[in-house]
């Protein structure tokens, strides 16, 4: 049986007085492809923000590889007032590493309002990622003595550019390409950090339907060639349909519903969030 | 894949090769000029100054251009450069006249330009690296103002009469090696050969090289990631404080050297006069030649010095064509002057003289510019 | 003791209400443009030049003062219009780039009309006059400062908690577009906070400079720093907090002035510290640690960035 990558337990992320993300709990196993789904403003990005650790979570626990990188203060010290309807369990604030340090550890993400490099080329838009894995210092790299290093992390870089179909374009300004490629861009610089796991923030977010249709053979093909986990948030159902192992639902910052995507289409909570149930 | 290796290593490309030979000639001419011209001229006087205030003005780019970092503290660590090069070189047999309040001062021996100027750079980053750990955290305007006080605050320490005897409190210092002391002079006295201009070229000129090649480094994108988007570079595995940290002491390591080529300059210093005014004069020169562009900060800078140094002098005076007096020239009008052509430049020239462009791009083929224009 | 600490305290209090008229002006452009305006001090200081010349000129001084006051004012709007309005949608550092230079450009203005030179300012009869409290001298300008300090601040928040011009500004300064978007017409809201900012920063400079009798091209730059920093302490956007802010700066500035003298005279100390040298230093050390400490200040409110 799988081993499960990414454990999400009893997250709780609060602003103020708004609740976005409740109570969550989700497992990805190693291989899969996941899918979090639910309508705007349910919580979904909120949730990516705890992974990567952009946001630090009111309460819960988060672990990666099976060590935890988000957890409650082990000496049960409440930083904030806590809201959340699972008061009892309540463990005291979140201590969590920072972004880089989640990148690191094989977690890489794109952002569902694209947030690359504006000042530079495709190509240094991927190389920017690989910084990370460095071997150069900072004496080695000013005076240029890893020259191999360098030669190395372009062809890498250019490899991956060659995997998104953006090789022709490495010398133009990041910005000035068309949408969809510009999330492609993303994907690639995402992998240009060696993930074990990949976050897709909305990645068919304005594109054409026939781009679409390429990215659900695209996601596949990735996955299998970088031996890839993949957690989507997506809008667009034939995608997550097609490709999604499981499907999380969220709606109001609560998991609603979790399954197949054949379980999930049945599933009334799902239809009525959709929809907008009556209890609204 | 054979199309990606051939494309794979960087071609080294014509536009360089014109630009180091450019530089080159620079170095020629001024080796030649100062053989030939009298050694009062204007001009070396802008020559030496310009090269100060070039290497001051990079160092803040890579800062508020390359990191997107705005501090305004650049006076602060110039003024602990020039302090450290000045206490480390002054002979120790002229200690005694230029610490004559405090008998003859704390330190006993003097070191060899070189290695003294380094020592200042250090010094400069290190009071970097202590004050960045809380003032790098904030965010954009806390930091300008945050550095801003720092550099007040040392402005304070610097001239406090109980450190003395290591600062000579608020009196000067003087005495210490300066650019004519490069100048290579025979058994009589005579200068034989000129280098009072062209030594301060070659400092200022390896400072300057070490910092295009840092921006040029993966160190350099991974800074141009933070000033593009923080959260962005963040998420790809860039420690931002790590790497803000790296290069506030790298620019201030150089403002350091940069405040002890300006005591070389002026051949005494005294702590009151690096103000933020100085800071904002170095900020306008970055601006105007454009934020984000090196060879900007460097023409920017010799602009900014001939111009005030020289060119605009006669605006200061009375000037008379014929018997008529031109209106409104006397002591102060240059500045005016000076005030407008840089709110023009703010305003209306926002990219100032070279944008975020480099010597080199200038001589690439015309494609390039449509593209920039494009995007 | 309290003989020695008391002189002190007394003009910290008055300075302290001096930066507190500047602060406000500080505090509200940044609470609605999120800029730091650094031209606000050179404000103050080119109001302090024009009393000067108005004066010169032999108008009488209920004239000069009013006259100070509207030119002020307008010069604060101008400001705002030539330098600021253009650069809205430009990013943060290059209005604050701007600002710098606005600051430059009336410094040397003020540097060329003065010849540099450092002008007396007038004597405002009443405020100039010597008085005695508990066998300290002063001028009156020391206590009339607080209280016209604390008339014009209440009559400031009425007008901003109670009128349509000072809602739409507390809206403005809530959400910037989202006001825009509601039909707040932004450009006079803004132009409001300006001149509510120099007039304030008008009154200021004519207690400030009749306290310290003469005005530079550079007077302005410290106690608009200094104004500036009592912004930020007591929490940016917020009135009462720079107002507290100010008078907190103003007291410890001039305490540490006197911090010599003080514990010389108690017999703490043997000798002269040269302590004052840090009356301008403590403000910034102050600063610094606010910052890392509570980075919203005393009464600042937190903001979350969203992604």
């Amino acid at each position: 049986m799988s081993e499960n990558i990414l454990k999400i337990e009893h997250v709780t992320m609060q602003f103020g007085g708004v609740v976005a993300v409740n109570n969550l709990s989700m497992e990805i196993n190693k291989g899969e492809i996941v899918a979090l789904i639910g309508p705007n403003g349910a919580g979904k990005t909120t949730a990516f923000n705890c992974v990567t650790s952009v946001y630090e979570p009111t309460n819960g626990q988060i672990s990666f590889l099976g060590k935890p990188i988000a957890r409650n203060h082990p000496n049960k010290k409440m930083k904030k007032i806590y809201a959340g309807t699972h008061g009892e369990d309540f463990l005291g604030h979140v201590i969590r590493h920072t972004p880089d340090q989640i990148t690191k550890l094989g977690i890489a993400r794109t952002f569902q309002n694209i947030r690359l490099f504006a000042g530079m080329t495709v190509l240094e838009n991927v190389m920017t990622a690989m910084h990370l894995r460095r071997k150069s210092n900072l004496f080695t790299a000013v005076l240029h003595l890893n020259l191999a290093e360098e030669k190395e992390m372009r062809n890498k870089a250019l490899k991956l550019l060659e995997t998104v179909g953006l090789l022709e374009l490495q010398d133009e300004m990041a910005t000035s390409l068309p949408y969809g490629k510009q999330r492609l861009l993303e994907i690639a610089r995402a992998l240009a950090t060696e993930p074990k796991l990949l976050l897709l923030d909305e990645p068919a977010a304005g594109m054409n339907p026939q781009e679409t249709d390429e990215l659900s053979a695209f996601i596949k093909r990735i996955k299998e060639q970088f031996d890839l986990t993949i957690f989507v948030i997506e809008h667009h159902m034939n995608l997550v349909m097609e490709i999604s192992d499981r499907i999380y639902v969220v709606d109001f910052g609560r998991l609603i519903a979790e399954g197949t995507p054949a379980e999930i289409q049945e599933n009334p909570a799902v239809i009525a969030a959709y929809l907008g149930g009556e209890e609204e | 894949m054979t199309k990606i290796n051939s494309r794979a290593r960087k071609p080294i490309k014509w536009s360089t090769i014109i630009s180091a030979l450019i530089i080159l000639l620079v170095y020629a001419a001024v080796f030649i000029a100062e053989q030939t011209l009298p050694a009062t001229s204007m001009l070396f006087t802008v020559l030496k100054k310009g090269a100060t205030y070039a290497l001051v003005a990079v160092s803040m780019n890579l800062l508020n251009g390359f990191t997107g970092l705005f501090s305004l503290g650049q006076a602060g660590f110039m003024l602990i450069g020039a302090y450290s090069y000045a206490i480390l070189t002054i002979p120790v047999a002229d200690r005694i006249n230029v610490y004559q309040y405090y008998n003859g001062g704390l330190v006993q021996f003097a070191m060899p330009v070189v290695p003294a100027l380094i020592v200042a750079g250090l010094m400069a980053a290190l009071f970097a690296f202590l004050i960045g750990l809380p003032v790098l955290r904030l965010k954009s305007d806390y930091l300008a103002i945050a550095t801003l006080g720092f550099a007040e605050i040392v402005r304070a320490i610097f001239q406090w009469n109980k450190l003395g005897a290591l600062t000579n409190g608020s009196n000067i210092l003087r005495e210490f090696p300066t650019f004519n002391d490069f100048n290579i002079r025979n058994a009589e006295g005579e200068v034989t050969l000129y280098l009072s201009t062209l030594v301060p070229f070659l400092i200022a000129g390896v400072c300057i090289a070490l910092i295009v090649l840092l921006i040029n480094s993966t160190y350099g994108r991974s800074l141009r990631a933070i000033k593009d988007d923080e959260i962005a570079a963040e998420a790809m595995g860039i420690n931002l404080f790590h790497h803000k940290q790296l290069s506030f002491c790298i620019s201030s390591f150089f403002a350091g050297i940069g405040g002890a080529m300006l005591a070389m300059y002026q051949s005494t210093i005294q702590a009151k006069a690096f103000t933020s005014a100085m800071t904002y004069e170095i900020l306008l020169i970055v601006v105007i030649g454009g934020i984000g562009s090196v060879t900007g900060s460097c023409i920017s800078s010799f602009l900014f010095v001939a111009a005030s140094e020289w060119w605009l002098r006669f605006l200061d005076q009375k000037q008379m064509i014929g018997s008529f007096e031109v209106p409104l020239l006397r002591n102060g009008f240059r500045l005016v002057v000076f005030s407008v052509i840089i709110m023009i430049v703010v305003l209306f020239f926002r990219q100032g003289i070279m944008g975020t462009r480099e010597l080199p791009d200038l001589f690439r083929r015309k494609k390039t510019l449509k593209q920039e224009v494009k995007a | 003791m309290f003989k020695t600490v008391f002189p002190y305290l007394l003009t910290g209090i008055s300075v302290g209400g001096q930066y507190a008229l500047i602060a406000i002006g500080y505090t509200m452009v940044y609470g609605i443009l999120r800029l730091i305006n650094f031209a606000h001090g050179d404000v103050f200081m080119v109001a302090g030049i024009v009393m000067v010349y108005l004066n010169a000129s032999g108008m009488p001084l209920w004239l000069s003062i009013l006259l100070t006051l509207l030119i002020t004012v307008i010069i604060g709007f101008a400001i705002e219009r030539v330098a600021y309005k253009p650069l809205r949608s430009a990013p943060r550092m290059s209005i604050m780039i701007s600002a710098i230079g606005v600051s430059y450009t009336l410094q040397n203005l003020v540097l060329y009309i003065t010849g540099g030179l450092n002008q007396f300012y007038p004597k405002i009869p009443f405020i100039s006059n010597t008085v005695s409290i508990f066998g300290v001298n002063t001028k009156m300008v020391t206590l009339v400062t607080p209280v016209l300090t604390a008339i014009l601040v209440v009559a400031l928040v009425q007008l901003i908690n109670h009128t349509k011009i000072g809602m739409a500004m507390r809206a403005v300064s809530k959400d910037f577009e989202t006001s825009q978007l509601m039909g707040i017409k932004i450009n006079s809201v803004i132009s409001t906070t300006f001149i509510i900012g120099s007039f304030l920063a008008a009154v200021g400079s004519m207690l400030y400079f009749t306290n310290y009798n003469t005005v530079i091209q550079t007077s302005g730059s410290m106690p608009g720093l200094k104004a500036f920093v009592a912004a930020v302490f007591g929490g940016i956007g917020s009135i009462p907090g720079a107002v507290i802010g100010a008078f907190i700066i103003g007291i410890c500035e001039n305490i540490i002035k006197g911090l010599d003298i003080i514990l010389f005279k108690s017999g703490i100390t043997k000798q002269n510290l040269g302590l004052a040298t840090f009356s301008d230093a403590f403000t910034f050390a102050l600063l610094i640690v606010i910052l890392v400490v509570k980075p919203t200040g005393l009464f600042g409110e937190k903001t979350t960035d969203k992604v």
